[in-house]
């Protein structure tokens, strides 16, 4: 299984970038929720122990050999759609949705295990056929994304039914779909918009939308978040505030800050130095895993990598660009940085899934 | 197709997507610049504005004190209860749980808030002045829900002898009117708005101090940035003595009728006491009066808001006598030993004018003239004079002026004359006018004020001193008198002729005169007691009206005779007969003579026996039907 010399060839650089960037959001959620008088005070305790039991995943994902993994993606796929259709039924709600199963100590999300599983299952599928792939193959990748993706969305968790769609678009995209189908899409979209605000979005979304183009208009309610946003990461300025000394993150103004917004508490306390240490860190992340799956031995690998790499990449890409009030509030978290155990352990098991197809590349 | 052209694609597809992703970064890159570099600094205000409030540490007003240094208005501790609108996200909810929590109408908290709208926004808006402790409790019990509610400290006015209110005055909130004025108000500062307070606002008031906090995202203090410490507005001395100012008003109280008076030092012009009644209580606008309690006090027939001492105009009756007999004496028309013989009545101009005496006083000199009050004396005198120069001495002596008190919204009073009439009337003075003038009758309306200033002339030998309440001021460096205003007028009086009316007043007193209720033996008192109609004996007969027409009564007096200290006037509105305006004054001048002489206080008697006949009451209202 696992022999001596693959230990050689494991990308310690993408690693360490991954561990460095836990870090950095240890230390932000210390900083925001670190207080002796609350009851939150060890949420950075908590997230070491989700950072453990994801580097436990990643080994795991490491060890056995990638294709493994694959040739099981149905039996996966079909697990994950389980536990999403038991979350629909005997989920826990918290703030209005139903979204996690209760386990001993803590809530797993399983959501954001139907990326991986996504990245898997497409992987396979669009490993076994050669060539362009044709509409039926089209179909086939785009209903196995559909699936959870309904789910996910029915709980309701729009925000990470929606990053499994990048998962699809990238895979099929580095299949080899032609340019003129991801226009067509792109298009389709377009013209859905219009009949999706009329029937498909909640009114709470449509605010949010309308809020983002003209913030000022509800500067105290919808509007408030993205504003505050923005003050918090305007105000830290080129050096930062200092640890701990964020005014916004530190006495509430910013919301969910060590959540959601943890990139804009980042941006009040370490300043433009610090946001470009941590937009440097992802950006090697990303740009390290997109040479593992050139790198990679076989198609199967390299879709496989950016299945795991497209659902990272979109909400890091969407999370900063909302952390700084320039996109709509949307509960996405910022991978890697973020509280969260389900999110840690899910992104953490991807990472092992890229560390593994780099480091077999020489396998046969 | 090849393993290595399918290869190929994947590079190619890979290596776009490193461009796009590596854009995007860059990107984001660069928005963050502009917003935390290129525009820090107008974040960094706003971050600032969001988590520091400045609150104003409210300056108490300055303590006022009497002459003996008691206090006699002071601050007690209090809370304000306001409204932030500036971090407030839900205005119309906070409006409506302000309401519910002070137990008010929620229209009248929004029409306070509609009030002040257009004020900048970091101003809070006071809803409640003094707010009650439950009102406080409430509001602080439900911070977490109210955050953008406001209690703060706040020292509010404190009366603490119900005494004096129209010399003290009262406080309220600055009006907008009051703000485009002056630079140096805002809008929630209390300000004078009458008496002293108004008078002496800009001396009295503080400067208030800051304090700088840092607030939580729902508005909880976390921790005090810095401090500016508010500064006590100066404290005032006022000529007044508690003692004596108590020793009016329980005259008065005693009396039972309501009226003004004025107690002066003939010397100087300190006003030692000063009165007007019905009074109102300060304290309740101190606390800031609710609509229905000021309406009441606008709308009450008596009129307590009045300041009758230097607001009310009345005709001065007998008391105006020493004014003509004045400008008869100093224009040679009479010297004091001018006899005149009274039968009950006398003709002039083919009318007659009845003596107040049904069978004549006899024939009499000046001294006796004055001392039984004879109006056939001063029919008889006042033609021999002639209009212009009893008003020339009367003006001499304060009559008709404004007295320069420092009291906002002194009235003129009027003493006739030709050119008046002329411009007032576009008429002719007729002679006859003269004789109802010669005994303070006839358009000749005084106020109590200028009738003090008078007594004071009479007592020092003519000279006009300007009443003034302000003693010395502490402007926090020990306390520096105040100059004395100097006098507005020094009649030339020869002192010999003047002492013949000296004598006339206090035979008045201590002969076998009206004013004997005022005899202190001992104190040489001289005094004058008046009697004025406040309408005409047939007007009163035939009015029918709920009105009080009584009579009103005067007394002007000043002791001792030869060095006077003490002079002044008591007014009492339809006290009826003027001797009973001797019996107050005779409290007044009881208290100021055991006050002296180191002896105890006088209890105010349970009464003064006073004449309360009234001798022109419709007394068959009924039979007057048939």
């Amino acid at each position: 299984m696992f022999e001596r010399r693959l230990y050689y060839h494991i990308d310690w650089a993408l690693l360490i970038a991954i561990l460095a960037l836990c870090a950095l959001g240890v230390m932000m959620i210390y900083s925001t929720s670190a207080d002796p008088t609350r009851v939150t005070s060890r949420l950075y305790i908590t997230q070491l122990y989700a950072i453990g039991l994801g580097i436990v995943a990643l080994l795991v994902t490491l060890t056995l050999d990638y294709r493994t993994f694959t040739d099981k993606s149905h039996l996966i796929y079909i697990a994950l759609l389980g536990l999403l259709l038991y979350v629909m039924f005997f989920g826990v709600v918290q703030m209005g949705a139903r979204r996690w199963i209760a386990l001993r100590g803590f809530n797993l999300q399983p959501s954001e295990f139907a990326k991986v599983g996504v990245a898997l299952v497409l992987a396979k599928f669009f490993g076994e056929n050669r060539g362009t792939p044709a509409w039926t193959d089209l179909a086939v990748g785009g209903a196995l994304t559909l699936i959870p993706f309904a789910l996910i969305a029915k709980e309701p968790d729009l925000g990470t039914a929606v990053t499994l769609l990048p998962v699809f678009l990238a895979v099929a995209y580095l299949a080899g779909m032609r340019m003129r189908i991801l226009g067509v899409l792109f298009l389709c979209c377009l013209l859905a918009a219009p009949v999706a605000w009329r029937f498909a979005l909640k009114d709470y979304q449509k605010t949010r939308i309308s809020t983002f183009l003209d913030p000022s208009q509800d500067a105290k309610g919808a509007g408030y978040q993205q504003i505050q946003a923005r003050i918090t990461v305007g105000s830290g300025g080129l050096q930062g505030k200092g640890f701990k000394k964020g005014t916004q993150g530190q006495l509430r103004f910013l919301p969910v800050a060590h959540n959601d917004f943890i990139f804009s508490v980042l941006a009040e306390e370490q300043g433009f130095a610090g946001v470009l240490v941590a937009l440097g860190l992802y950006l090697f992340v990303i740009l390290r895993t997109l040479e593992a799956a050139r790198l990679a031995k076989d198609r199967l690998g390299a879709y496989l990598v950016l299945g795991v790499l497209a659902s990272f990449t979109f909400q890091v890409v969407y999370n900063i660009t909302m952390s700084a009030g320039l996109a709509p509030v949307k509960g996405l978290t910022l991978p890697l940085m973020s509280y969260g155990g389900s999110s840690m352990i899910a992104t953490l098991a991807g990472f092992g899934l890229v560390l593994n197809v780099r480091m077999r590349r020489f396998t046969n | 197709m090849s393993n290595v052209e399918d290869r190929r694609g994947i590079i190619t597809r890979l290596s776009f997507l490193q461009y796009v992703v590596t854009a995007l970064f860059s990107i984001l890159a660069v928005s963050f610049w502009v917003l935390q570099v290129a525009q820090h600094a107008k974040f960094e205000e706003m971050a600032e504005n969001n988590h520091q409030r400045t609150l104003a540490l409210r300056a108490p007003r300055g303590i006022i004190l009497d002459r003996d240094g008691r206090v006699l208005v002071e601050n007690r501790p209090s809370f304000s209860i306001s409204i932030m609108r500036e971090h407030s996200k839900d205005l119309n909810r906070t409006i409506r749980m302000l309401a519910g929590v002070l137990g008010y109408e929620e229209a009248a908290v929004r029409e306070i808030v509609n009030r002040h709208r257009k004020e900048p926004t970091y101003r809070p808006i006071t809803v409640v002045l003094d707010a009650s402790i439950s009102q406080v409790s409430a509001v602080r019990a439900r911070r977490l829900e109210l955050p953008d509610v406001l209690v703060e400290p706040m020292p509010t006015r404190r009366y603490p002898e119900k005494l004096a209110a129209h010399a003290f005055g009262y406080v309220g909130e600055v009006s907008d009117k009051e703000i485009s004025e002056d630079e140096s108000l805002k809008s929630g500062d209390i300000v004078g708005q009458s008496g002293i307070e108004k008078v002496y606002n800009t001396q009295l008031m503080g400067i208030d101090g800051a304090r700088r906090v840092v607030v939580n995202s729902v508005g909880r203090e976390i921790r005090t940035l810095d401090q500016q410490e508010p500064v006590e507005g100066r404290r005032l001395q006022l000529t007044l003595d508690y003692d004596l100012q108590k020793a009016v008003e329980d005259g008065f109280r005693v009396a039972g009728f309501n009226g003004a008076s004025v107690i002066l030092d003939p010397q100087n012009g300190e006003v030692l006491a000063f009165a007007s009644l019905p009074e109102y209580d300060p304290n309740a606008f101190a606390a800031g009066i609710d609509r229905a309690s000021f309406s009441a006090l606008i709308t009450d027939e008596l009129k307590p808001l009045q300041d009758r001492a230097i607001q009310g105009r009345y005709s001065p009756g007998s008391t105006f006598k020493m004014a003509v007999a004045t400008a008869a004496l100093q224009e040679n028309v009479i010297t004091p030993d001018f006899k005149v013989h009274c039968g009950g009545s006398a003709n002039f101009f083919g009318r007659s004018f009845k003596c107040w005496k049904a069978g004549g006083h006899g024939t009499m000199d000046l001294r006796h003239a004055i001392e039984q009050s004879c109006n056939v004396y001063f029919y008889t005198v006042g033609n021999m004079t002639g209009i212009d120069k009893i008003h020339k001495w009367a003006t001499a002596l304060g009559l008709g002026e404004r007295s320069g008190i420092d009291l906002p919204n002194e009235v003129q009073g009027l003493v006739p004359s030709p050119e008046w009439k002329q411009q007032r009337f576009k008429e002719k003075w007729y002679a006859g006018e003269t004789i109802s003038v010669s005994i303070g009758q006839g358009g000749v309306s005084l106020t109590p004020v200028s009738m003090a200033v008078y007594a004071a002339a009479l007592a020092n030998g003519g000279t006009r001193v300007t009443p003034h309440l302000l003693k010395a001021v502490d402007d926090g460096s020990g306390w520096k008198a105040r100059p004395t205003p100097p006098p507005t007028a020094k009649a030339a009086v020869d002192a010999e002729k003047f002492q013949a009316i000296r004598d006339g007043l206090w035979l008045v007193v201590n002969g076998g005169g009206t004013g004997g209720r005022a005899r202190m033996p001992g104190h040489d008192v001289a005094g004058k007691t008046g009697t004025a109609q406040v309408i005409s004996n047939e007007g009163r007969l035939a009015a029918r009206t709920t009105k009080d027409l009584r009579d009103n009564g005067w007394f002007v007096f000043f002791a001792p005779r030869d060095k006077p200290e003490i002079a002044g006037v008591v007014f009492l509105e339809h006290g009826l007969h003027g001797p009973n305006a001797a019996s107050v004054a005779r409290h007044i001048l009881e208290t100021y003579y055991a006050k002296k002489e180191g002896r105890p206080l006088p209890e105010p008697p349970a009464d003064f026996h006073l004449d309360y006949k009234d001798p022109y009451a419709r007394k068959t209202a009924p039979a007057a039907q048939n």
